[in-house]
């Protein structure tokens, strides 16, 4: 009986996504409808390295950064087809993942969030300093994208058609990774690495595939930027910007793929009209941080099983009676 | 054939700068066989149990399994060899179920790990898998504890859950890092049936710190200390040993 509601809400899960973001455009606007959903695209990839891995990275920003600037460098220099350009910024993100991969993977902890954030640094200053030439430095590029036969990304509402397909396969390729044998891979080395070793798998591997695959799809969203924004700067891989994604997968749960799309949207939302409000945003923005680091480790649907029905729970009387 | 060497040492030694954990050691075990290893703490059994595995690179010596020099061969490969080995501390995965748990070791060498489609897109709880799993879980008696937490399951439970999962690997030879510590004497009853009745089917090599729990288990007996394998033999004639009595009760002791 259980499992078949569970496979009719698996059946409309992909509607109900779909509703849900097209309901936002009349509460919202297309723009930040779209923004939305790029942005949890990045946080979905962001959730399978860190939220199911347990690799907290403090540079996802450098991805991000490469498959807007791949898409953007391929506009400007190679063709204006959205597609090819959209290809462009995923080939350049995936191809960074493999070079940075074996290096950063084999660190845990403090080291492996920091060697990112050097990368991220590095990036950041071939952007704005070292290729300035070809990338148009601080001042950055405008694009134009030609339109395919009746489709014009140049236009919101096209923009956010594309954004919504996008957005299914990299929640379907998310979904079909964590639930399959891989998934389950990906989670024992969050808990314990050497043991998955001893089972029999080659964990190096399957860090550097996680690696590279958390690369590719966070590169897949900057390249959706570039078409949605028209133009580039070197905000868009500034180290400073790190925290949007963490903030996100923390709000929205850490090992859960909903909980990215949740926290995607809130990031956006508070971040776009909380300024409007108080100045000093940002200082709201860390004490959510916070309390969701210190009292809601699973994020918003933590928070939400407070108020639900009371399950029982054998797990904290097992726990209570053992300490 | 039964006398056959499965895994063989070769002056086996390392050193952690200058403290040489395990110093020439010469090991050797036959197919088939059921030994053990005993020694005081901080004797080098674990040390040398780690290099046999691949989770330590021995600074001089070599590791032969079935003849063929293993010394550098990665962990995962020896495990695809028949190699598997537990931990002394318990290490199951405490954040999945317990048939989670159960997936990786039983899926590694089905055809949905061959099928890399499957592996990376199908569904981990396919019916036949979760069948399989069932009756491995079956065989150390925690079938009914498949769908729980295994934070949720005493440390007995996670011994006897880690042994299915090692079990489900279908080793040739299985090496125990001190199977009992940490058990009450009721679990420890389970878990020497449980190993009791392993014997035969596959190489059984296990590491222990009292003599007296295995004593009646194992075929052949080793004694470390210091780093050293200073004796080796039937575990009667190795407990009676005057010698190895001075050195493993200690000096205490006489």
């Amino acid at each position: 009986m259980g499992a078949a509601v569970c496979n009719w809400c698996k059946r409309l899960e992909m509607p109900i996504i779909v509703f849900a973001y097209l309901a936002l455009i009349p509460l919202l606007s297309v723009n930040m409808a779209s923004e939305i959903i790029i942005f949890s695209i990045y946080a979905l990839s962001y959730n399978l390295l860190y939220g199911f891995m347990g690799r907290l990275s403090v540079g996802p920003m450098l991805f991000l950064g490469a498959g807007v600037y791949g898409a953007a460098m391929c506009c400007v220099y190679l063709t204006a087809n959205p597609i090819a350009c959209i290809a462009a910024g995923i080939v350049c993100g995936a191809l960074l993942g493999m070079l940075l991969g074996p290096v950063t993977v084999r660190a845990a902890g403090a080291a492996f969030a920091l060697v990112n954030m050097a990368f991220n640094q590095v990036g950041f200053f071939m952007i704005q300093t070292g290729l300035a030439g070809w990338t148009g430095g601080s001042d950055g590029k405008s694009l134009y994208f030609d339109p395919i036969g009746p489709l014009d990304f140049n236009k919101p509402n096209h923009v956010f058609g594309l954004a919504l397909v996008c957005l299914l396969a990299a929640f379907f390729l998310m979904r079909r990774l964590t639930e399959s044998p891989f998934g389950i891979i990906i989670k024992t080395i969050k808990e314990n690495e050497r043991r998955g070793n001893f089972l029999g798998y080659n964990i190096y591997g399957t860090k550097l595939l996680v690696y590279v695959i958390t690369a590719a799809v966070s590169a897949f969203a900057g390249a959706l930027y570039a078409i949605m924004f028209g133009y580039v700067t070197p905000s868009f891989i500034s180290p400073a910007r790190n925290i949007e994604v963490i903030f996100a997968t923390l709000i929205g749960g850490r090992g859960n793929i909903y909980g990215s799309l949740l926290g995607g949207a809130i990031f956006i939302l508070i971040s776009s009209y909380l300024p409007n409000i108080i100045q000093r945003w940002e200082l709201f923005f860390g004490l959510i941080l916070l309390a969701s680091v210190f009292w809601f480790s699973k994020g918003i649907p933590g928070i939400m099983d407070l108020f639900g029905p009371k399950k029982q729970d054998v797990n904290a009387s097992a726990k209570g009676g053992l300490r | 054939m039964p006398s056959q060497p499965i895994l063989e040492t070769r002056d086996l030694s390392i050193a952690f700068g200058e403290y040489k954990a395990v110093d020439k050691v010469d090991f050797l075990i036959n197919t088939g066989d059921c030994a053990g290893i005993i020694g005081p703490n901080g004797a080098g059994k674990s040390t040398f149990f780690n290099m046999l595995t691949g989770m330590y690179t021995p600074t001089a010596g070599a590791v032969f399994y079935q003849g063929v020099n293993i010394t550098r061969l990665p962990v995962e490969k020896r495990v695809a060899l028949g190699m598997v080995r537990t931990f002394q501390l318990v290490s199951v995965f405490d954040s999945l179920t317990v048939l989670q748990n159960m997936i990786p070791p039983v899926d590694r060498f089905r055809r949905q790990y061959a099928n890399k489609r499957l592996f990376y897109f199908g569904e981990a709880e396919s019916p036949e898998v979760v069948e399989c799993c069932r009756t491995w879980l079956a065989k150390v008696g925690i079938e009914k504890r498949g769908r729980e937490m295994t934070a949720n399951l005493s440390y007995g439970e996670k011994r006897k859950l880690e042994i299915a999962m090692a079990l489900s690997l279908e080793p040739k030879i299985l090496l125990l890092d001190e199977p009992l510590a940490g058990l009450s004497d009721v679990e420890i009853k389970d878990v020497l049936g449980l190993i009791g009745g392993l014997r035969g089917k596959f190489t059984i090599l296990l590491i222990e710190h009292k003599i007296s729990q295995i004593q009646n288990l194992v075929r052949r007996l080793s004694v470390m200390h210091e780093g050293r394998m200073i004796a080796q033999g039937e575990p009667l004639e190795i407990i009676h040993d005057r010698e190895i009595r001075r050195i493993y009760w200690g000096a205490g002791a006489e």
